[in-house]
């Protein structure tokens, strides 16, 4: 498997010799093992060069130019013109602030309460399989449709949130109208959506766990808080670690949720970073600036989830 | 060697690769008959690029009802979200080869689309498809002018569209106020509004409110205070393109908006189209400012409403220091200059747009016609004896107050940034005055950055 030959049948040694007037021998190329591997590499990384690598670099290549709107084309080359527009845009700065909320208090919520449920549902108790299979619907329901649904229910006038706290002489309450309130939403939904994947993620890792380490620890005499804080959590960390990243990958990617829910509304109170993009280029038409602001957002990404791979390999190797 | 070679290689495999994504797929000339009309034994065939809102609407509807008379030309429309369809419209027209005979435009989308060069002036340019008969003149200035960039008529006006105010008026009478008319002022109507607010089954609960409308982060929702802008004299920008909104006259009208959110019911805040519409259907709210072709749906189709046809009244918005308001809303259909079938797409926007047509479309598709004929005449249906009425005393103020969005390129662009200051005045998040200041200075910039003396 270290060779492609080019020719279909092998030429044996006993063949006509070059000038002898017989036809002439096809040369052999040998392509050896790493051509071997590029060759059959060659497709996927094609594909994966146009549907990936030429987006990202015709984005660059729009935040370094004047996007003529008459040809729907890149123009003249304007340098970091478009970089220096959205570093002195507040309403960039104020999306980048509010994607920085929304990711610090939602991803601790849905991983403390992916495990918490995770463990709940590790120990055995009637109807916990319904309870687990009743956790994979919202995963299953389109974003856009997931904020669109919060949104009737969470409607002060008309949505059942409202008409059930009211039975206990709470509210009206302005869910998605006050600007607080409005990111507490969208940090509902998005949990609601999202945890029970915690969930799964957790469920997986708690019942890979070794029982002969448990078994010491009992015979050890360890209460069940110690087992969690010495034994449990302490051999979960990978586990706890990649769902983190993973998590992240997906919560940074925060639009759809946000664009259905609130539309970045009230103001810029739940205005993430995307959605402002998205804005600005698809509405405002202004690609050279959405471009810069994207470009900007790609380079913090790879930075914090450079980051987040390296402290994810040292808590694996500290424990 | 070898190596330098197989690096040559994938290169050249993926210069192909790119190149063919980006190929321009040949490019072919509108043919000098313009496609022809198609027989029946060789029909043509045209797309049309419209809005997902009434996209079904028009080929269930309007193409078999078209077919009729010109059954040799095959109509195809495609519904786009509205959000996305400013900017695959513009895509599609800059694109080497016509995928779509006709495009369809929002009210504020004419300037970008015509500034891409792929609109053919359907006054000039189409002369030798033209009827005979079609009448330009006895189209509403108003409206036509929403089809108009720069000199040249690239859209004829298919679905005209009005600001308007709605009432009930069963609320009007539970709350013994006066129905409104074309000469209720904004004050009149807050005095009005207060009452308008009540409790109709006695309760002791308020369950109806004077005002339903947009109130959330749209490009639409500044459209309410634009008109009492237009309507006391006031403008986004002048002659010349420079801000002049950053006054009192600016800061009052959106004072309006944010006052009006007291009367509304409950969650108002987050009101976009859907939300007060159905809260006015139910009979919810007292008065609705939005769009005039919702009046079928809302005062005559009872399959969408509670409300009778005689408890849903249509006027103007309230009147400022020069007038009463309304706002344009039209949408406008062009022809692509590389439509290989321009003489049959230009056919199909005659016929939609003839006089025969408009009858057509305002009985059976509740959609408001253009021509001043049509308005004046005999309506095609009784229903809309009151809403010609409305919708002629809105073109007259849309007309005189100058009453649409900016007319540029940036026009979305600008419209983002009052929604986004709309909304923080609306959510408290800044005074109607901090606002205005901030919008003005962000359209300043936006402005000042694509070139216009600011």
């Amino acid at each position: 498997m270290s060779a492609v030959r080019t020719s279909s049948s092998r030429v044996g040694a006993s063949g006509p010799t070059r000038g002898s007037g017989g036809p002439p021998r096809a040369r052999k190329v040998r392509l050896g093992e790493p051509g071997t591997a590029w060759l059959f590499l060659t497709p996927a990384i094609v594909l994966l060069a146009g549907m990936l690598l030429y987006p990202i670099i015709y984005t660059v290549w729009v935040s370094f130019s004047d996007f003529d709107l008459s040809t729907f084309q890149p123009g003249d080359w304007i340098g970091l013109k478009n970089y220096e527009a959205v570093i002195h845009d507040p309403g960039f700065l104020q999306s980048l602030k509010v994607t920085g909320i929304y990711l610090v208090i939602a991803l601790p919520v849905q991983l403390i309460l992916g495990f918490a449920i995770a463990f709940l549902l590790n120990v055995e108790w009637r109807g916990r399989g319904v309870l687990r299979a009743l956790f994979l619907i919202p995963m299953v329901v389109a974003p856009v449709v997931a904020g669109g649904v919060w949104r009737m229910l969470l409607d002060p006038l008309w949505g059942v949130v409202n008409y059930a706290l009211g039975l206990v002489g709470i509210g009206p309450i302005e869910w998605i109208g006050d600007p607080t309130l409005a990111m507490v939403s969208l940090i509902l939904i998005d949990s609601w959506r999202w945890t029970p994947f915690i969930v799964l993620v957790a469920s997986a890792g708690i019942m890979a766990l070794p029982s002969d380490v448990y078994e010491a620890a009992r015979s050890d005499g360890a209460s069940r808080w110690q087992t969690l804080r010495h034994v449990t959590l302490p051999l979960l960390v990978p586990v706890i670690a990649a769902a983190f990243v993973v998590r992240w990958l997906g919560a940074v990617k925060m639009f759809d949720i946000a664009l259905a829910a609130t539309k970045g509304g009230p103001g810029q109170a739940t205005d993430v970073v995307n959605l402002y993009i998205y804005e600005k280029g698809f509405r405002g038409l202004e690609f050279g600036s959405a471009s810069s602001m994207a470009t900007i957002v790609l380079i913090i990404t790879m930075i914090i989830t450079f980051f987040l791979f390296r402290l994810s390999r040292y808590l694996e190797n500290r424990w | 060697m070898r190596r330098y070679l197989r690096l040559a290689a994938a290169a050249a495999v993926f210069s192909l690769t790119v190149t063919a994504c980006g190929s321009s797929g040949g490019d072919d000339a509108p043919a000098a008959d313009g496609g022809g009309l198609g027989t029946a034994q060789n029909p043509v065939s045209i797309r049309v690029l419209a809005n997902d809102a009434f996209a079904k609407q028009w080929q269930d509807q309007l193409v078999p009802e078209f077919n009729k008379k010109y059954p040799n030309i095959k109509v195809t429309v495609d519904g786009v979200p509205y959000n996305d369809q400013l900017a695959k419209s513009m895509l599609e027209l800059t694109s080497p080869t016509a995928t779509y005979d006709i495009v369809l435009g929002d009210d504020p989308w004419m300037p970008q689309l015509a500034k891409t060069g792929g609109l053919v002036d359907l006054k000039t340019d189409l002369t030798k498809f033209a009827d005979a008969n079609y009448d330009w003149d006895d189209i509403n200035s108003a409206a036509l002018a929403a089809g108009e960039w720069d000199g040249h008529q690239y859209g004829v006006p298919v679905r005209s569209n009005l600001l308007l105010m709605f009432y009930n008026r069963s609320l009007y009478k539970k709350a013994k106020v006066d129905e409104p008319t074309t000469a209720t002022t904004w004050d009149q109507y807050f005095k009005d509004a207060a009452k308008l607010v009540q409790d109709t089954d006695g309760d002791g609960k308020t369950d109806a409110w004077a005002v339903g409308t947009y109130f959330t982060k749209d490009p639409l929702t500044p459209t309410i205070w634009q008109t009492a802008l237009n309507s006391n004299g006031g403008k986004l920008l002048d002659e010349n393109l420079k801000v002049q909104f950053d006054n009192e006259t600016g800061v009052k009208a959106l004072q309006t908006q944010v006052d009006m959110l007291k009367y509304a019911p409950p969650g108002a805040a987050t009101y976009q189209f859907n939300e007060p519409l159905e809260a006015f259907r139910q009979g919810k709210v007292a008065t609705m400012f939005m769009w005039g072709s919702v009046y079928k749906g809302t005062a005559i189709d009872t399959t969408t409403t509670t409300l009778k046809e005689d408890e849903v009244g249509i006027t103007t918005l309230p009147a400022g220091s020069t007038g009463p308001g309304a706002h344009r809303g039209i949408w406008t259909a062009g022809v692509a200059k590389k439509s290989t079938h321009q003489a049959a797409a230009w056919t199909f926007l005659q016929w939609t747009t003839s006089k025969e047509g408009e009858q057509w479309v305002g009985a059976n598709l509740g959609t408001f016609p253009a021509r001043n004929s049509t308005l004046n005449g005999t309506p095609p249906a009784p229903w809309l004896k009151p809403v010609y009425t409305a919708i002629s005393a809105g073109y007259d103020a849309i007309a005189k107050g100058e009453m649409w969005r900016p007319r540029l390129p940036e026009s979305d662009a600008v419209q983002q940034i009052l929604a986004l200051q709309t909304s923080r005045a609306i959510s408290g998040q800044a005074t109607a005055q901090e606002a205005v200041h901030q919008a003005a200075t962000d359209i300043s910039a936006l402005l000042k950055s694509k070139g216009y003396q600011q």
